[in-house]
């Protein structure tokens, strides 16, 4: 009786439309997914910053609460940390750890703010289902997030507290509150309400990170180009009709939500607005491995964002996203020569638009090329939907009666692979490369870059706290004093080993394989007298991690 | 038809890639069992090659010195290629490959047996094949200078520079000058080698002086900027050499000329006899990259 009331009330609160529920089911799976095997993911170096921002922004809050005529200083005194990035993501992580670690104390400091990378996880999950939905019915609703979570380099996005999924979830959430708002391609109402949240939505990207503002302009890119043909039918007036209110929403509440979420700008809005974008105009550039090269300055490379792209995406998932794309260029070019009546243009050109674009904008040879897949990670679940809603028609064109065997086959032989992938490369999701890369060893052979920013540093400290000599002074390398002091307080490193600043003043060397520092590996075997690793990590025997010790500082 | 195909195509091959990787690639007991029948047989002048180089995990497993004779080393090399390398000192090399690794390439096994007289094996362990090349025409140094940095004087100028606690010579100076054996970075490898910090002063060289160097046919060897490899900021470094008073001659080394650049001199009118070498190292300005000098007497 009990169970029965219990599972009443359950489904009373579950949506009633099908595709609601498809994604109400992906976003509650990816969060608990990412959840569970976020604690194997280490801490990157943009994540110890970001973590440390978050909790003095939390006190900044709960301060600024007690205290209203103080609220300038206090923001200039707790929102210096990392101002050179927005505060909404980081703003989220704060209040889920100060909710769930330090008020309710049922995470550990890491896992409370990772809740909110877990939560635009989810909501990345959520729109890309109900969208697939829309494009492609229940097949492409529960196929779209699978496509965007089962390429390895994404699931390992959707673990840490940093900006770069949460970024991808508010583009795409903007860009589907747009659609929606004029009316999902034409064949619904226009909707203010949506217009509203598309404006809002634009709000939380710029607060998140800067390539937000890029949004705004190619949204309106994409309706102009939209709608060309009936402004040279037309004229200007059909313009004027056409206008989507949602630009309105964006231009205002973009800006206010951009203002709100960021104390820092408070004091001196201008010239701070002035200095952040020259921060990001005038980036420096970190070196980077491509084909054996070290990228150091620019030119850079077009082909890079390419390439990377073509070489971390699993195979299969990576034709139906070509295959997908490639259809609605096509469904594009039919349909401005007038040659189908069915296809949608304003859809068309908004997919095939925000899957080229960041990557485009990345391939610029004077934009920096770091980072790996997250600086144009924006374009993937628009490559998600397209593929996605390219195996669906496949199945409906190639066996009409029976789609679903069609489509699922091929759903399968692209997703099995994908998701064996996954688990293998799990927690190494920045050394992750695809099967036509040869995985991190071929990719080790063409000399593509090894992994990036010290996450990799969680699966030695397993090994640190067992053999480290009392008190022995490591030097962590890649790995943040930040990352490190997380790693003591939340108990996952001994609080009795001490941080060293280099090989010379060390005890025990924890190497993390970076071509362009090599030479810091070598300073160890000469300080060490000793070029043989105690311990390391490795995928596929590729060297990630290799630690180092002196003659009794490793028992 | 075609996206079907190209789905069903690369999904195939990429369950057959998962599938078969692990089996591709050694396991801890093939490392074990090569690193065993290396130390096994092992002697003076040999050393372990890897192919593929990023197969670095062997370092863990390979001793670094050989067991029966525990003053001996035994390096392990990790180099793409081996065609132009000196291998001073190497008779014979082991070469540990991983032969079905994705990315595998031969070019290091033919490297070294286009230089070899002999070729034992390969001996499958597993996914790993062990091969011993025995060097055709192997080079034996007299004297390699960084081995005999202990024993050498470095002067700054006129002033004498000191010995300090970590094995190398300290000059005295603002900023000071430190002369020490490192293993360093050159164009990704690593070298073992003289570093020695530009300092702040072009007008005091640094001359470094090796006594009773046994001298041969040659004194050959190579100079670099260590570390940091490409970013071609240092100081154009020229070298002078002089055995026994008397000049050989000079190797000059321009900023931003990153590479491990050899240099050569005749020695023949001083070979059989033991005579002093000094190194005389001139900065055209303070630099952030130290110099990486190698250099060997040869018979």
């Amino acid at each position: 009786m009990k169970i029965h009331a219990i599972r009443a009330r359950l489904a009373a609160l579950l949506p009633r439309s099908p595709n609601r529920r498809i994604a109400a089911a992906w976003s509650v799976g990816v969060f608990l997914v990412a959840a569970a095997t976020a604690p194997a993911v280490g801490i990157s170096r943009d994540e110890s910053v970001y973590v440390e921002a978050a909790e003095g922004y939390a006190r900044f809050w709960s301060q600024a609460v007690r205290s209203p005529g103080q609220v300038l200083p206090l923001a200039d005194r707790y929102y210096a940390a990392n101002h050179e990035h927005p505060g909404f993501a980081k703003g989220v992580y704060a209040i889920t750890h100060a909710l769930l670690a330090s008020g309710l104390g049922v995470t550990s400091h890491l896992q409370g703010f990772r809740f909110g990378a877990f939560l635009f996880a989810a909501l990345l999950a959520g729109v890309l289902s109900l969208w697939g939905s829309a494009l492609a019915g229940h097949w492409g609703g529960g196929l779209a997030p699978a496509f965007f979570f089962l390429v390895p380099a994404h699931f390992y996005h959707s673990h840490p507290a940093v900006l770069d999924l949460p970024e991808t979830a508010l583009w795409l959430a903007t860009a589907y509150a747009y659609w929606r708002s004029i009316g999902g391609g034409g064949d619904q109402p226009r909707s203010g309400r949506w217009a509203v949240a598309a404006g809002l939505l634009f709000g939380a990207t710029v607060a998140t990170k800067h390539n937000g503002w890029f949004l705004l302009p190619l949204l309106f890119g994409c309706w102009f180009l939209s709608a060309l043909p009936a402004l040279l039918r037309e004229g200007p007036r059909a313009l004027a009709a056409r206008f989507p209110l949602a630009f309105l929403s964006m231009a205002i509440f973009g800006p206010m939500v951009f203002l709100a979420t960021w104390p820092w700008l408070w004091a001196h809005p201008l010239s701070r607005f002035r200095d952040y974008l020259a921060f990001h105009l005038h980036h420096e550039n970190y070196a980077w491995m491509y084909f054996g090269s070290l990228l150091r300055e620019p030119p850079f490379p077009v082909s890079y964002p390419f390439l990377v792209t073509v070489l971390t995406v699993p195979a299969g998932l990576l034709a139906a996203m070509c295959g997908g794309l490639l259809q609605s260029v096509a469904r594009i070019v039919r349909a401005l020569r007038g040659a189908i009546e069915d296809v949608s243009l304003p859809t068309e050109v908004l997919l095939s638009a925000n899957s080229l674009f960041p990557l485009s904008l990345i391939a610029w040879p004077t934009v920096p090329h770091f980072g790996g897949t997250k600086h144009w990670m924006a374009a993937m679940p628009f490559l998600a939907l397209l593929g996605a809603r390219a195996v669906v028609i496949t199945g409906r064109t190639l066996l009409p009666r029976r789609p679903v065997v069609v489509t699922g086959a091929l759903a399968a032989l692209a997703l099995a692979p994908a998701a064996w992938q996954v688990i293998h490369v799990h927690p190494f999701g920045t050394a992750a490369w695809n099967e036509l890369a040869g995985g991190a060893a071929g990719a080790a052979s063409m000399g593509m870059q090894r992994q990036f920013w010290g996450d990799n540093m969680g699966r030695v400290l397993a090994a640190l706290n067992e053999h480290a000599a009392p008190n022995a002074r490591v030097w962590f390398q890649e790995a943040t004093w930040l990352a490190v002091k997380e790693y003591q307080r939340d108990g996952r490193l001994r609080r009795d080993l001490v941080w060293a600043t280099g090989p010379e003043d060390a005890e025990i060397s924890v190497w993390h394989y970076h071509q362009e520092f090599r030479d810091k590996e070598f300073r160890t075997w000469t300080e060490f007298r000793s070029a043989r690793p105690v311990a390391g990590v490795y995928l596929d025997e590729v060297p990630l991690i290799q630690v180092y010790a002196r003659a009794g500082a490793w028992r | 038809m075609l996206l079907a195909a190209g789905v069903a195509g690369l999904g195939v091959y990429g369950i057959w890639f998962s599938a078969t990787l692990p089996s591709r690639l050694p396991s801890l007991v093939d490392w074990q069992a090569a690193a065993a029948l290396v130390a096994r047989d092992a002697a003076v002048g040999d050393v372990v090659a890897l192919a593929p180089p990023w197969a670095e995990r062997a370092r863990e497993f390979f001793p670094e010195r050989l067991p029966l004779h525990p003053d001996v080393p035994l390096p392990v090399l990790a180099f793409p290629s081996y065609r132009d390398e000196e291998l001073l000192g190497v008779r014979r090399v082991w070469l540990v490959s991983l032969p079905q690794a994705p990315g595998y390439s031969a070019r290091v096994a033919q490297d070294l047996a286009s230089r070899s007289s002999a070729v034992d094996g390969p001996q499958q362990l597993g996914a790993l094949q062990v091969t011993r090349y025995d060097l055709r025409a192997p080079t034996t140094p007299l004297y390699y200078f960084p081995d005999h940095l202990p024993s050498a004087v470095a002067l700054r100028g006129e002033d004498l520079c000191e010995s300090d606690a970590r094995g190398g010579l300290r000059c005295a100076g603002a900023p000071p000058v430190r002369v020490s054996r490192e293993v360093r970075e050159v164009d990704f490898l690593p070298r073992t080698c003289v570093v020695a910090s530009p300092g702040g002063d072009p007008s005091h060289p640094l001359t470094i002086e090796f006594p009773d160097v046994p001298m041969g046919r040659a004194l050959r060897g190579h100079i670099a900027a260590a570390g940091d490899a490409g970013q071609g900021t240092g100081s154009p470094v020229r070298m002078s050499v002089r055995v026994d008073g008397e000049d050989l001659g000079e190797v000059d080394e321009p900023a931003g000329h990153t590479g491990w650049h050899p240099f050569a001199f005749d020695t023949t009118r001083f070979a059989g006899r033991s005579l002093p070498v000094s190194l005389r190292l001139s900065f055209a300005r303070p630099a952030r990259e130290p110099t990486c000098l190698a250099a060997a007497t040869l018979p």
